[in-house]
C-alpha cells in the first residue's frame, strides 16, 4: 500500500480521489489545494506517489511537476486531467510525469495506475 | 428526453395531472432495460464485459453499443438487434399512459400533433425526438444562428448531463441574451483560437441537482463545496468537448470558478438553455469567440 499526496484545487475531486485510494488501503498522507502548496507538501511529507491536477490556480500542474522533479528527480507523479488536454499531457511527459488519469474518476483505473508507478 | 418533453406538454395542456405523469414515469421505468443487461440476457456478452463498458462510459463520451463494437464484443448487427429489443422511449411512454388508462391512443396522437404544431417541428424533427436522438433533439431547441462548435459544446454538455447527473432531464427553447440575471453559478473559460465560456447557474438550491449526483454526497445548501462540484462537472464537459475538437482548434481550459449569491452574466451574445432537472430549472449559458463576464 502506498503513501499518496493529492494535489487538486477542487475539494470535490480531492474527496472522491481520497475515498477511492483509502477504500483500497492506500494512505493519503496529505492534500494540497494548488500547485505551490503541492510542492511545499511534497518536500514536507515525502510521499511515495503524487496525484497532480493539471488545471490549477497559483501554480498549475505543469509548474508544480517541474518544481517537484527538481527537488526529487525520482518523484512518482501521476497527472490528473480532464479529457482534451493532450498538449499539456505531452509537456508533462517531457517533464517526467509517470502516468495520467482523467476526470471523471474511474476507480479501477486509478488503482491500476498507482500499482503501475509503484513497480 | 421525449417522455419528459411530451409529458410536460401533456401536463401543461391539462391532458394529464402531475401525479398521473409521475405514475407513468414509474411504470415506464419497469419496462426500460439497459442495453448491457439485454446483451447479457441474450448471452452475447458476459456480465464482466457489460460492467467494463458501463465503467468506461463514465469517462468516454460514447454509447454502450458503439463501445461494444469497438471492443469487438458485439457486431453492428447484434447491436441493432439489441436496440430493437430494448424498446423505444416514446413507445414505452405511451404504453405506460394507456396501460394506466389515463389517455387513449388517439388522444395521445392528437396531443402529439398539437405539440408538433406549437413547436413548428417538421416530421423529420418529430422522428428524431421520438427516436430519442439527443443531439438532434438539442439542436431543435437552439436558435438557428448558433455557431456549429457552440452547438457541439451544448450537445456534449447535455449528453454528459444525462450520463453523469440525471437521465430524466428535458430542455426548453434556448434564447440569446447580452445580460442575464442569475443566482449562484460555476463557470469555466476556454482560452485559445476560439475562446469560449460554459456556465451553469440557478436560483435558490437548483444547482444541487448537479452538485449532489456529481459529488456523490448531500449538501444542505448551495455552498462553496456544492459549487466546487458543479465547477468540476463543467470541467468534465469542457474536457470531453476539447478532446473531440483538438484537431479543429487549440483550446486551453482555465480553472473553473464559482460564487454563491445573485450575479449578472454579460457578453455580446450568450446562448441560454433552460434545463429541467426534477422540479428545478438550471441554466446552461455559453458564449463563443468571447468570454462571459460576471
Amino acid at each position: 500500500m502506498s503513501k499518496v499526496l493529492i494535489v487538486d484545487d477542487s475539494r470535490t475531486s480531492r474527496k472522491i480521489l481520497k475515498g477511492i485510494l483509502e477504500g483500497a488501503g492506500h494512505e493519503v498522507v496529505g492534500e494540497a489545494v494548488d500547485g505551490q502548496d503541492g510542492v511545499e507538501k511534497y518536500k514536507e511529507l515525502s510521499p511515495e506517489v503524487v496525484t497532480l491536477d493539471i488545471t490549477m490556480p497559483v501554480l498549475d500542474g505543469l509548474g508544480s511537476l517541474a518544481e517537484i522533479k527538481k527537488a526529487d528527480p525520482n518523484a512518482r507523479v501521476i497527472m490528473v486531467t480532464a479529457a482534451g488536454q493532450q498538449t499539456k499531457m505531452v509537456e508533462a511527459i517531457k517533464l517526467g510525469a509517470a502516468e495520467f488519469i482523467t476526470k471523471p474518476f474511474e476507480p479501477d483505473l486509478i488503482l491500476a495506475m498507482i500499482e503501475k508507478v509503484m513497480k | 428526453m421525449i417522455q419528459q418533453l411530451f409529458g410536460d406538454y401533456l401536463v401543461k395542456t391539462g391532458k394529464l395531472s402531475e401525479s398521473q405523469l409521475q405514475t407513468v414515469f414509474e411504470c415506464q421505468k419497469k419496462v426500460r432495460v439497459k442495453l448491457g443487461l439485454i446483451a447479457v440476457a441474450e448471452k452475447l456478452m458476459t456480465p464482466q464485459q457489460s460492467d467494463e463498458l458501463n465503467r468506461l462510459q463514465a469517462v468516454v463520451d460514447k454509447r454502450f453499443g458503439d463501445l461494444a463494437i469497438e471492443k469487438g464484443y458485439l457486431t453492428e448487427a447484434q447491436v441493432s438487434k439489441l436496440l430493437s429489443l430494448q424498446g423505444n422511449a416514446y413507445l414505452t411512454f405511451i404504453q405506460a399512459i394507456t396501460d394506466n388508462g389515463f389517455l387513449k391512443l388517439d388522444e395521445i396522437e392528437a396531443s402529439l400533433a398539437d405539440f408538433q404544431k406549437e413547436n413548428a417541428f417538421t416530421a423529420g424533427d418529430m422522428e428524431a425526438i421520438k427516436a430519442d436522438d439527443i443531439d438532434k433533439t438539442i439542436a431543435l431547441f437552439l436558435p438557428s444562428d448558433v455557431e456549429p462548435l457552440q452547438v457541439e459544446l451544448m450537445q456534449t454538455a447535455i449528453r454528459t448531463f444525462i450520463r453523469l447527473i440525471d437521465s430524466d432531464i428535458f430542455v426548453e427553447k434556448a434564447f440569446w441574451k447580452s445580460t442575464f440575471s442569475m443566482g449562484s453559478y460555476a463557470i469555466q473559460h476556454l482560452r485559445g483560437e476560439r475562446p469560449a465560456s460554459l456556465l451553469f447557474a440557478g436560483q435558490a438550491d437548483s444547482l444541487l441537482t448537479i452538485a449532489e449526483p456529481f459529488a456523490g454526497e448531500e449538501f444542505e445548501t448551495v455552498d462553496m463545496d456544492a459549487l466546487d462540484a458543479v465547477g468540476e462537472f463543467t470541467n468534465c464537459v469542457n474536457g470531453m468537448f476539447c478532446a473531440k475538437n483538438s484537431a479543429k482548434c487549440e483550446l486551453d481550459m482555465l480553472p473553473p470558478s464559482f460564487r454563491d449569491g445573485d450575479y449578472i452574466a454579460k457578453a455580446n451574445r450568450m446562448c441560454i438553455l433552460p434545463i429541467h432537472v426534477g422540479q428545478s430549472v438550471v441554466y446552461m449559458i455559453t458564449a463563443f469567440d468571447e468570454t462571459i463576464v460576471i
